[in-house]
């Protein structure tokens, strides 16, 4: 069977489809306030959002509670997905492990961290450390999931000839387990990445003294800036998108095409 | 798949129909209506967002509603007793008709094009306070010099007063070291003499303090700046629609807080009526009471001014706000307040 190459223009095609669509949600925002009659400080229009992001990156407004959000994610993010990764492995290979630690871990997933997170900040103060701990509790439960499909779905075959090639059990974890479940396990980290965004927001929504949560509160309830609020929005938005990209870029070094 | 179970999976979907069709017609938390007038004419319904959690502070409007006030007014009444951030804006665009909302709000709220007026004053003594023990040694604003201060954030009503107050006496934030509690746990902090003194509400931290056994001393920015404290607030386009309706709900609040500020007592039982949960501490919501009950009227203690609005005051604020960077596009008085009181303009 022959792969079917894509012409020039699909390409093209395919190249342009993102900016297509951009230009297509701002055509339809412009419809819906003209069609709405909606005055900006309901709907402002894009052309203010964008010129109001451009005013609040250049004078300092957004950057610093966009830097304190982006150091609440990493920390979170790396805390979770490293206890997730390890949880995830035990939780494939150890059935004792899976059955007293699974109803622990879907509770807590099943809790709504908008409910944990003024608690959090009322245990750990109204600091960095309750957002880093949501974003941990956030980021755990698809990491964990996703390595523990990843782990169990290596192939029995390849393990038996790994052991009867004598192999350590190092050399089965770092060798063959780990890369085999890879795909899986970065499955998880996109999901992954992306929570931890919105479980620093929370935290800052329960209490901060900076954040882009924070902000976001500021200019709907303090400043009624609503094109503040959307460039805080647009930020939030960007943040997330480069943390994803960043994820994919790092999957697409170390997971070689099948 | 078994019959019976085949029986319940067909039954869910229609179950979470009724589930849902019975919460759409539940009213949303918080909402209670009073009733309309015995008249033969319909009463006018309004739509009441107090914006924060019940609590005794709303005793006029509790009692109004009991009493009837309201329903003699020809109104029918619904309140929204819940936080919402966002109810100057939902005031701006009709959703709520009148809400209770900061001075020092609606200013900038107009400024960027939030059509809401300010209709009447319900504290005339400018709320947002500074506070500390007596044995801090704290007596003015000019004591506060070095000291370390406790603060939500910089930002809102108490970051405004803390700034007019350190102006008056030549300090600048950096003369201080402050401290912020987003978690509002600066009066704890205080208390527990982590912090010198803090920001907080006349009716709130101080009280609690003094409920502690220890004395307050209360630093009061009307000294300074009259500020526009928290009043109601309307959209212009409910004001043209309502504009008797309003006025008649503004009497009726004015009455209440007149016969509350006669008889604590009063409003203390209307407010228990409506908020069961405060009789288990009777003498603490009391206290808060009085202490709200300080600050309805203007500096100086005239009750016969509760409701009025301070032109004067409202114009230095908009100059001061307009210091503060908070102002981004003019506003002139008559575009911020519209006196529905019926008293005279001071």
């Amino acid at each position: 069977m022959t792969a079917i190459r894509p012409t020039r223009s699909s390409r093209v095609l395919r190249d342009i489809a993102p900016v297509l669509a951009g230009a297509a949600a701002i055509v339809a925002w412009r419809a819906i306030i003209a069609l709405g009659n909606y005055p900006p400080y309901i709907l402002p229009p894009p052309e203010q959002v964008l010129g109001r992001f451009v005013s609040a990156w250049g004078d300092g407004t957004i950057a610093p509670h966009a830097g304190r959000t982006l150091v609440e994610v990493v920390l979170g993010f790396g805390l979770g997905a490293g206890l997730a990764l390890i949880v995830g492995y035990a939780l494939a290979r150890l059935p004792l492990a899976e059955r007293v630690l699974s109803p622990y871990i879907v509770a807590a997933q099943a809790t709504p961290i908008l409910a944990l997170a003024p608690l959090l900040a009322l245990w750990f103060g109204p600091g960095i450390l309750a957002k880093v701990i949501i974003c941990a509790l956030i980021v755990f439960f698809p990491v964990a999931i996703s390595t523990m499909v990843g782990i169990r779905a290596v192939d029995a075959r390849l393990l038996e000839l790994a052991r009867s090639l004598r192999a350590t059990r190092r050399q089965v974890v770092l060798t063959l387990e780990i890369p085999a479940a890879l795909p899986s396990i970065f499955g998880g980290l996109r999901v992954g990445v992306t929570l931890a965004v919105v479980g620093a927001i929370v935290g800052e929504w329960a209490g901060a003294d900076r954040g882009l949560g924070l902000l976001v509160n500021l200019a709907r309830g303090s400043l009624f800036d609503i094109p503040l609020l959307f460039a805080t929005l647009l930020t939030i938005a960007l943040l997330g998108i480069v943390l994803y990209a960043l994820v994919v870029l790092v999957e697409r070094i170390l997971v070689r095409p099948r | 798949m078994p019959r019976r179970a085949l029986a319940l999976a067909r039954a869910i979907p229609t179950l979470l129909l009724i589930l849902i069709v019975a919460g759409c017609a539940v009213q949303p938390g918080g909402a209670t209506a009073s009733s309309g007038p015995a008249g033969s004419s319909p009463p006018t319904a309004l739509t009441v967002g107090l914006g924060y959690i019940p609590s005794v502070q709303f005793a006029p409007f509790y009692l109004a509603d009991q009493a009837g006030y309201y329903r003699d007014a020809g109104l029918a009444v619904t309140f929204q007793n819940k936080i919402d951030p966002d109810l100057v804006t939902l005031v701006g665009q009709g959703a709520i008709d009148i809400g209770v909302a900061d001075g020092t709000s609606v200013i900038p709220a107009v400024s960027q094009g939030i059509p809401i007026r300010y209709v009447a004053t319900i504290y005339g003594t400018y709320p947002s306070i500074v506070f500390a023990k007596q044995s801090s040694g704290i007596r003015s604003a000019a004591d506060l010099r070095g000291k370390k201060l406790g603060i939500p954030g910089k930002y809102g009503s108490s970051w405004i007063m803390l700034q007019a107050l350190l102006d008056s006496v030549h300090l600048k934030p950096d003369d201080l070291t402050i401290v912020e509690y987003p978690d509002f746990g600066q009066g704890v902090a205080v208390q527990q003499g982590a912090v010198d003194a803090a920001t907080g509400f006349a009716n709130n931290e101080p009280v609690q303090l003094q409920l502690t056994g220890a004395t307050p001393v209360i630093l009061h920015v009307d000294d300074v700046i009259a500020l526009p404290g928290p009043g109601l607030i309307a959209s212009a386009t409910t004001l043209d629609a309502k504009h008797n309706a309003v006025a008649g709900f503004v009497s009726a609040t004015l009455r209440a807080m007149t016969e509350i500020a006669a008889d604590p007592t009063k409003g203390l039982d209307a407010a228990i009526k409506s908020v069961p949960e405060l009789a288990s501490q009777r003498d603490t919501q009391l206290a808060i009471l009085n202490a709200t009950i300080a600050t309805w009227a203007p500096p100086g203690g005239d009750r016969t001014r509760y409701g009025a609005i301070d032109r004067a005051g409202w114009q230095a604020s908009i100059g001061y706000l307009t210091k503060l960077g908070l102002v981004p596009n003019p506003v002139t008085v008559d575009g911020l307040v519209r006196d529905v009181s019926g008293l005279p303009a001071k």
